[in-house]
């Protein structure tokens, strides 16, 4: 499955990398995320409760931070793991400042299904995901609102 | 009246049936019983590092797990194939092995590799989730073209491009590229003849009862072919004694050719029993039975056909890859080599024919027969290729046929026609069916209105299909010749009993087909008593002798061949007796409504008196065994082989691509006809079926191996909205070499319609001057976007 999107946001580049390198920031801001633990340098586990189409599953796995390029780009590896089958992905996530205040984020990437996450509704998927990566950009907004209202 | 050839009795299974008083496999409860859940790789190909059953082990009602290396330590031998078909050089097809779990590596998305064992289903599902397996994926193929390509990924290493086997028919291939060489026209068609579901309405299940008292085991099983199971289980998998092994099919909810193969499941119930000494059950969900039972179709083909200036057929040369999924199921070689390249010649005259087929290992799930097995494939390939021609050539498709036609033999005054690819077609007339068929379209009448609609805008298309299949499955000595590695005859068995009431019992097995009426039918005209006198029994090893089991279309050409043998043999011994009793000679005395009769004379007696006597023989004639129970096997002298034209016309949404079916017509000639309400039955549902292909269905597998539509939400069946009220006749060409006449009417409808459907969508996208071939299933999104394009 074919994983692709972009959102502007008001804030530089080096905020929104540096928020999306914060373990406690991205589990708040995740959709379905639980838990998020930093088992190293950026190598974290994950525990997720998602619900994708016909099926839902909690999924356990790791994520990955690699080719990290501050604050341009960095790819996001994902592993998890559930009873409805597996996900593997890798996500190409890109911050492009649009001016001195805005940042265009787009991500692209591919996701391998299988078992019956993989058998069962995926075509509706590609839906189930753009409403994700929507909730996350959402979410994301929102703590940087937050931050910009905090005092300095 | 005793007369009931030919009528339409109605069903005496269904009263059990339409009130919920089947008995299915799942429905069978043992004292003691266990219940299996079996834990399936969730990829196309990936190592088994290492499996973790220790948490899972310790759940709540958990008896025992088994993995993959348990099986391989225990010494049995996999899952064999029935047939051998080898590479063209003469070496033997790769035939790697299939263990009921593995143990190494994973080969196909739903390949087992443990099984739980537990209390309840439950209980054994929910330990099975907690089994921690390390795998290590591998990268898989799932296309049989693109397995064959250097450098792919293979799915056992014995086999070298994932070939099976590569295998040619026909006259050799420089005669027919000279053929084509002369040809004014050649039509050349690539596609892919889709992978479909069997999606049979009850779900495979197997419950393994082994009793140490005694030592016998017992299988009860979802099959269409219990002894054939029962003799693959003992001689090549388990290596158990075949005389202490029974094995049940009971009422069998539909099968479609995927429940003629033996399972690992079914191995695997027999072994767990023997091993915990409790009966263990295991019954298939539905998504895995997506998974795990048997794909049909899976075809890459490229085919070529050459027409002189006047549209004769000179040549014809075909190439196809056959996908046989990750590893050879029962009858999965056999399907596209003997049932498909043997069909080429279809009803036409074509001289020269060459069909070059490789088989090819894939990691997907296996790749068996499903209702026609290879001679849709076939039918399709050739029916594409004469409507394409005929657009190509700007001819009419009919005409192109009729032209084309073997002229008609009866196969006893004329003889039986010789193709180029082996088979002796037994009678026909060819061009009666496709003439029957016009005329019940109106076709002139037609052509006019469609032309009318093409100027107010609507597509409004006709598509042809003709066919001939090989049914009456099979002369023993033929299919031995070719690879079969068992006979293919079949056993009837008829009891009468002292009361004078007939139990039958019969080797080929219904589950769906109505033979307990049809066969019923046929024992009670012959003997003239009433059709509630007698019993059809079948499906149980211990009960009847032998049997082949029922495929092919198969059941009464040789399993009713069988049954009249026995009858046979039952009037003539109860003429002796007859004649013992009446003081006549046996030579005075004609059968006939159920009683013997010294002929011109009013002295008779009656069949029930004559097999009373024949258990009380107190009376009786010098020389004769008391009782009267017979059993025969009937080995066919040919493969019976009925053909039919079928006409499709559809309207095709302009702005949305949608087909709507808007008529179709099936002219069948399938032999005689005992009851036609059941032919009519069979014919609709196969019609239903092909249509289905042609329209709706296909298994989709992502370049992971994954499939990708392995659910109802995701893979479309017909429904009885998407279909018209069919218009249905018949002509009857008897077949020449069996008692009764038949040739088999249960794949016909699948076979013949798929490539009418797909045709008539064609005809209706004319004036777009679309060149470019569909692949089916035409869904709306496909047929729009080449209207588009």
């Amino acid at each position: 499955m074919h994983l692709k999107g972009s959102h502007q946001f008001n804030a530089p580049a080096h905020q929104i990398f540096k928020m999306l390198m914060d373990a406690d920031t991205l589990a708040r801001i995740t959709p379905g995320v639980s838990e998020l633990e930093a088992t190293g340098q950026d190598t974290y586990k994950a525990i997720a409760n998602v619900k994708m189409g016909p099926v839902s599953g909690s999924f356990s796995g790791n994520l990955e931070v690699a080719e990290k390029h501050e604050p341009e780009s960095f790819v996001l590896k994902i592993q998890q793991n559930s009873k409805i089958g597996n996900v593997a992905a890798d996500v190409k996530i890109d911050l492009e400042e649009t001016s001195s205040e805005t940042t265009r984020l787009s991500f692209d990437g591919k996701a391998r299904l299988s078992g019956l996450l993989a058998r069962t509704g995926q075509r509706v998927l590609s839906g189930v995901a753009n409403t994700l990566s929507k909730q996350f950009f959402k979410a994301l907004e929102e703590e940087l609102e937050n931050l910009a209202h905090q005092p300095a | 009246m005793t007369n009931y050839i030919g009528k339409a009795v109605k069903r005496v299974e269904d009263k059990r049936f339409l009130t919920g008083k089947g008995r299915y496999t799942d429905d069978i409860v043992l004292p003691g019983m266990l219940y299996a859940y079996i834990v399936r790789s969730p990829y196309a190909h990936a190592k088994i590092n290492n499996i973790d059953t220790s948490r899972a082990e310790k759940m709540d009602g958990v008896v025992k797990i088994y993995t993959g290396k348990d099986i391989a330590e225990s010494g049995i031998n996999g899952i064999p194939t029935g047939w051998q078909v080898n590479f063209k050089n003469g070496d033997t097809m790769k035939e790697p092995p299939h263990p009921l779990l593995v143990a190494d590596k994973a080969r196909y998305m739903g390949d087992g590799v443990a099984v739980v064992i537990a209390e309840s289903r439950e209980e054994a599902r929910d330990a099975a989730d907690e089994i921690d397996i390390d795998w290590e994926e591998l990268p898989a193929v799932a296309s049989a073209k693109k397995a064959t390509e250097d450098g792919a990924p293979l799915v056992h290493d014995e086999a070298p491009n994932n070939k099976c086997f590569d295998w040619e028919l026909g006259n050799p291939k420089e005669e027919v590229d000279k053929a084509m060489k002369q040809a004014h026209h050649i039509t050349t068609l690539e596609f892919t003849n889709q992978r479909v579901v069997p999606n049979a309405m009850e779900t495979r299940a197997a419950i393994g009862q082994y009793e140490e008292a005694t030592g016998k085991y017992t299988l009860y099983t979802t099959s269409q072919n219990p002894h054939l199971t029962r003799l693959l289980l003992c001689a090549f998998v388990l290596g158990i004694p075949e005389h202490r092994v029974r094995v049940v099919a009971p009422d069998v909810g539909g099968g479609f050719g995927s429940k003629i193969f033996h399972y690992a499941e079914e191995a695997l119930m027999i072994w767990c029993s023997e091993r915990l000494k409790r009966p263990v059950k295991w019954t298939s969900d539905r998504s895995e039975a997506f998974m795990t039972d048997a794909h049909g179709r899976d075809h890459i083909s490229k085919a070529e056909m050459g027409f002189d200036k006047e549209g004769n057929v000179l040549a014809l040369r075909v190439k196809t890859h056959a996908n046989l999924g990750a590893y050879l199921s029962t009858f999965a070689p056999c399907v596209p080599t003997w049932l498909h390249g043997t069909l080429l010649q279809g009803l036409y005259v074509t001289p020269k024919i060459n069909v070059d087929v490789t088989g090819v290992f894939t990691n997907t799930v296996m790749v068996d027969a499903y209702r026609g097995a290879g001679r849709p494939e076939a039918t399709y390939l050739l029916e594409r290729l004469m409507d394409t021609a005929a657009l190509e050539m700007d001819m009419d498709p009919a005409e192109l046929r009729l032209k084309n036609f073997i002229p008609p033999f009866d196969g006893v005054e004329q003889p039986g026609y010789q193709t180029q690819v082996a088979l002796q077609y037994d009678s026909g007339n060819y061009h009666a069916v496709l003439k029957r068929a016009l005329e019940m379209v109106g076709y002139e009448k037609f052509r006019k209105e469609q032309a009318e609609a093409r100027k107010e805008g609507k597509l409004l298309g006709i598509g042809f299909s003709t066919y001939i299949e090989a049914c009456g499955i099979a002369p023993s000595a033929v299919v031995g010749a070719l690879g079969a590695r068992a006979g293919l005859y079949e056993v009837g068995q008829v009891r009468v009993q002292p009361t004078g009431k007939v139990s039958v019992f019969t080797g080929a097995h219904s589950h769906g087909q109505g033979h307990e009426t049809t066969f019923a039918q046929v024992v009670a005209d012959r003997l003239g008593i009433p059709l509630d006198d007698v019993e059809i029994i079948h499906g149980d090893s211990d009960s009847v002798a032998f049997g082949m089991g029922t495929y092919g279309s198969r059941s009464l050409a040789v399993g009713g061949s069988a049954i009249v043998k026995s009858l046979d043999k039952i009037i003539e011994k109860g003429a002796k007796i007859a004649a013992h009793k009446l003081e006549a000679s046996e030579e005075d005395l004609e059968f006939a409504e159920g009683k013997w009769t010294v002929k011109g004379t009013d002295k008779s007696i009656a069949f029930g008196d004559v097999a009373l006597t024949a258990y009380v023989p107190h009376d009786y004639p010098e020389g004769v065994e008391p009782g009267m129970d017979f059993s025969s096997f009937y080995d066919p002298a040919n493969f019976t082989y009925p053909y039919g034209a079928h006409v499709a016309i559809v309207e095709v949404d302009k702005d949305t691509g949608h087909t709507k079916l808007k008529r179709f017509i099936a002219v069948d000639d399938v032999g005689n006809v005992i009851n036609p309400m059941i032919v009519d039955g069979q014919i609709h549902g196969g019609l239903a079926q092909g249509i289905g292909q042609a329209l709706f269905e296909g298994a989709m597998y992502d370049e992971d191996g994954q499939l990708i539509n392995g659910s109802y939400m995701d893979y479309t069946m017909p429904r009885a909205d998407d279909l018209p009220s069919f218009e249905i006749d018949r002509t009857v060409t008897p077949c020449p070499h069996n008692p009764l006449g038949v040739k088999g009417a249960g794949e016909a409808g699948c076979i013949g319609s798929t490539p009418a459907v797909v045709n008539a969508v064609m005809d209706a996208l004319r004036p777009f001057g679309i060149k470019k071939d569909l692949e089916m299933p035409l869904t709306p999104e496909r047929v729009w976007r080449h209207m588009q394009s």
